[in-house]
């Protein structure tokens, strides 16, 4: 189920809100626990058994670290790999044994056929993620054990975040799974970031999205500068959609009594690709550093090893995000340009005018999605060149005629885009926080988005998931 | 008071949410929607094996969507926000001047492909029989009414679509229809719907006195025949739009007195036979869509016999929706027309043309579904 759809707003979300509040406190994680796996089954309800199996597994795991941490550290280190094993073996199956096989196959002498592989289920990413969080959590005893496997469920299942993030880590929500107290206020601040997020899904990354469909199909003759204009309608689709998946989230959260940290902090202000990845997709980004970087040694041992370990980290941030090699070729353009900037282009970067800086980055940005958009389904490196080309064959034809006929019909959305992208409106929105207008602005927004959402969704315009697929 | 006014937002986010529900809940479920003219879905039957296999949540998703309250209305108001927000053809329909809908230029995914399937088609009954095949193709709404077209819009292209097919046909002869139909759009009449993709009774009219040169009859008069307006038509376009706002349009009955006593109509589809002695079914004048008033609307295959027709010729007419409102006019040409769909009719061609003793085959087509269907190879 995706929150942007007239069945979760109109039917799960009402019915799931009211019997939350009129059950009791004590039935109330059993009762989040029995609705995120209708929730996750809806559609595919076979794997449901997948995010059974999860709890069960990581659950146990858990306890048994927790019971040998002290007594018998070898067993509890045991348990401890048999997590990660199981984890990293289901998210290994599901989503990259395909990629292993064809890769196998261009080995000489090596002709496995490749079996019809199950649909990845969704989300799996996320959750593996998450529950490896757990089991490291309680072996570092950064987190303590959650000895009822219902409320352990339930954060392994929780619907506001389960299928694209934020990846929220078990110490972050442990103390809330059990204490956390639904206040009026938090429902009220969650239905005003809830409804952030559905106009960033909805009316923007939508609209972007349906206007790089529609230029993809001309492509050639787009000109370099609707070249541009193409992939950067792509880049505000991907931000809005994915961070206005993160909005939603919180915001279902803060209705259900739950506190998630923020994912995204405006990554397209950055004035350099470390600060980007600082503000892009977040808890990733602390997943990795937490549980791979760090534990490789990151920076304490020496420079070759740091910068061995930066290739690894993002290595891995690549091959997350998909079973092609161009999301690899996409990890490794971040990893070289983030070790670039740290040991070279930082202390020239720091003196440059601050529009070069946003320049630079943005740059890097656009041509990081470019790299990122064209996996093996969408066309893979002939196409990820072709659209390369047709981006800086600056002697050629500058705009086609249906480019611009897009981009004439996308026009205000795109300037919304670029508003939207910056932190202008949250600003002028903190000077009349506090006033006796901000309630009345707050349901003024929330709902005009509501009822263009709706016609939005009613009308069934272009309405994809970017990060589903991950 | 005070309270309730900083939870505002929730009370408006609940309230709306809740109503939604209630009213999806409660309000009474139509099985048709006239102005989207499409059947919607049905509650889906609850079954463990529907669940498991995706077909219950993919049903009720469609139920959900297909009868949420004011769906008419959210659809209407998004293309016209749309609309304001310069985007005039967010369902591949342009909102043009003076109540155009106008469907935006078609992908010519199939368009090579399907011109040498007719061109093969042509060598081919030429040697079995020597049947001369002409083919005509209507072009587009937006090519011929282009000064109706919003300013920015996708480039039409039926120039080079025509220019293609002058070369592909070899065996073929290929009646053009561009120029005439221009020069009567030019001269003041309305040759499209401007609610729908066809070409209106005039329209049509042109195209026969246009093809009468490359089959070989001498086409009647304006005069010759009755014409009825009939108010109230929304078209296609219409109803993929959700311009709710745009004015109906007449559909026109051109009725030649001189023969209906003489003509017949014999359709064939699956099992179910209907014969009627009138070309025009006006049963269908009580719908949204009336076009279907010409020959009863699309099925695998037609007859027509006209006991005094101008000639004793047979012809066989391989074609689109386009021909209905064409094929009445030729009838006073022919002893017998058989139509033939290939979207829904699947048996050789070539065949029905020697046993059936064609004389003549007409493939008529219009450009959009030339250039994108995919059932034209099934000819031969």
């Amino acid at each position: 189920m995706v929150f942007s759809s007239l069945l979760f707003l109109f039917v799960y979300l009402p019915i799931v809100l009211l019997s939350y509040y009129i059950c009791p406190r004590k039935w109330r994680n059993l009762l989040l626990f029995a609705v995120n796996l209708i929730f996750y089954g809806w559609g595919e309800p076979i794997y449901v058994s997948l995010m059974i199996i999860s709890t069960i597994v990581d659950y146990t795991c858990g306890y048994f670290i927790d019971k040998n941490r002290d007594s018998n550290p070898k067993v509890a280190k045991r348990f401890l790999i048999a997590s990660m094993v199981i984890n990293l073996s289901m998210l290994g199956f599901f989503k990259y044994s395909g990629m292993v096989l064809k890769t196998l196959n261009l080995l000489p002498f090596i002709n496995i056929p490749i079996p019809n592989l199950p649909a990845l289920p969704i989300g799996i990413s996320f959750y593996t993620f998450q529950t490896m969080s757990y089991s490291i959590d309680v072996y570092r005893r950064e987190a303590p054990v959650q000895k009822n496997v219902i409320t352990f469920g339930t954060y392994v299942s929780l619907f506001p975040q389960l299928i694209a993030g934020p990846i929220v880590r078990y110490k972050d929500v442990a103390y809330q799974l059990d204490h956390r107290r639904e206040t009026l206020d938090d429902f009220t601040k969650g239905v005003c970031i809830f409804c952030v997020g559905l106009a960033k899904k909805v009316l923007i990354a939508n609209q972007m999205g349906a206007m790089w469909e529609a230029m993809r199909a001309t492509g050639q003759d787009n000109g370099w500068l609707g070249a541009w204009l193409g992939i950067i309608a792509y880049s505000f689709q991907i931000y809005f959609d994915f961070s206005g998946y993160s909005d939603m989230a919180c915001g279902l959260g803060n209705m259900l009594g739950f506190e998630f940290l923020k994912n995204f902090n405006y990554p397209y202000i950055s004035k350099s690709i470390t600060e980007f990845w600082r503000r892009w997709h977040i808890s990733l980004g602390t997943w990795f550093r937490e549980y791979v970087y760090i534990p490789l040694g990151g920076n304490r041992k020496g420079i070759v090893r740091q910068m061995l370990n930066l290739l690894i980290v993002w290595f891995l941030t690549g091959l997350w995000h998909g079973a092609s090699y161009n999301f690899i070729l996409w990890g490794l353009y971040f990893g070289l340009l983030l070790v670039l900037e740290k040991f070279i282009l930082k202390k020239w970067l720091d003196k440059a005018p601050a529009a070069v800086q946003h320049i630079y980055a943005l740059f890097f940005i656009i041509i990081g999605w470019v790299i990122f958009f064209f996996s093996d389904d969408m066309g893979g490196m002939t196409a990820l060149w072709a659209q390369l080309r047709s981006m800086f064959s600056f002697g050629g034809v500058v705009i086609g005629n249906n480019a611009l006929t897009l981009v004439m019909s996308y026009l205000p959305v795109l300037l919304i885009a670029c508003v939207a992208s910056t932190p202008l409106g949250v600003k002028l929105y903190e000077k009349v926080k506090e006033s006796a207008a901000a309630p009345a602005l707050q349901t003024v927004y929330c709902g005009i988005v509501l009822f263009l959402s709706t016609a939005f969704l009613v009308a069934g315009s272009y309405n994809p998931f970017i990060y589903f697929r991950f | 008071m005070k309270k309730l006014y900083k939870h505002l937002p929730a009370v408006i986010f609940g309230g709306f949410i809740s109503v939604m529900l209630i009213l999806l809940i409660v309000l009474p479920k139509k099985d048709f929607s006239s102005s989207e003219k499409r059947y919607l879905e049905k509650a889906p039957a609850f079954s463990l094996s529907a669940v498991f296999s995706g077909q219950f949540e993919k049903s009720f998703e469609n139920f959900i969507s297909d009868h949420t309250a004011g769906r008419n209305f959210w659809v209407g108001f998004n293309a016209y926000f749309n609309k304001a927000m310069g985007n005039n053809a967010p369902k591949g329909v342009y909102f043009g001047k003076d109540g155009y809908l106008i469907n935006d230029p078609c992908e010519m995914t199939n368009f090579s492909r399907n011109a040498s399937y007719l061109e093969e088609f042509a060598a081919d009954v030429k040697q079995r029989t020597g049947t001369p095949v002409t083919v005509a193709v209507a072009p587009s709404t937006g090519y011929v009414c282009a000064d109706k077209l919003p300013k920015f819009h996708n480039t039409y292209h039926d120039d080079e679509a025509f220019a293609e097919l002058r070369e592909t046909f070899k065996t073929a002869s290929f009646a053009d229809l561009r120029s005439c139909l221009q020069t009567a759009y030019a001269d003041g009449n309305q040759v499209f719907y401007r609610t729908d993709h066809h070409w209106t009774a005039y329209g049509a009219f042109t195209a026969y006195r246009e093809l009468g040169s490359a089959l070989g009859y001498t086409p009647n008069d304006e005069s010759a025949y009755t014409k009825t307006p009939y108010p109230g038509f929304y078209g296609t376009t219409y109803s993929t739009s959700g311009f709710w706002m745009v004015p109906s349009e007449n559909i026109e009955v051109w009725d030649n007195p001189a023969n209906d006593e003489t003509v017949s109509v014999t359709i064939t589809d699956g099992d179910k036979v209907i014969e009627q002695k009138d070309m025009f079914f006006y049963s269908h004048l009580d719908e949204d869509d009336k076009y279907p008033v010409y020959l009863d609307g699309n099925h695998p295959y037609t007859v027509i016999k006209n006991t005094k027709a101008t000639s004793d010729k047979k012809l066989m007419v391989i074609k689109d929706s386009f021909a209905h409102s064409l094929v009445p006019y030729l009838a006073d040409h022919y002893s017998e027309i058989i139509m033939v769909d290939l979207r829904y009719f699947a048996n050789p061609l070539s065949d029905i043309v020697e046993k059936e003793k064609v004389d003549q085959v007409l493939v008529l087509y219009s450009l959009d579904n030339l250039a994108t269907d995919d059932s034209v190879g099934r000819i031969g």
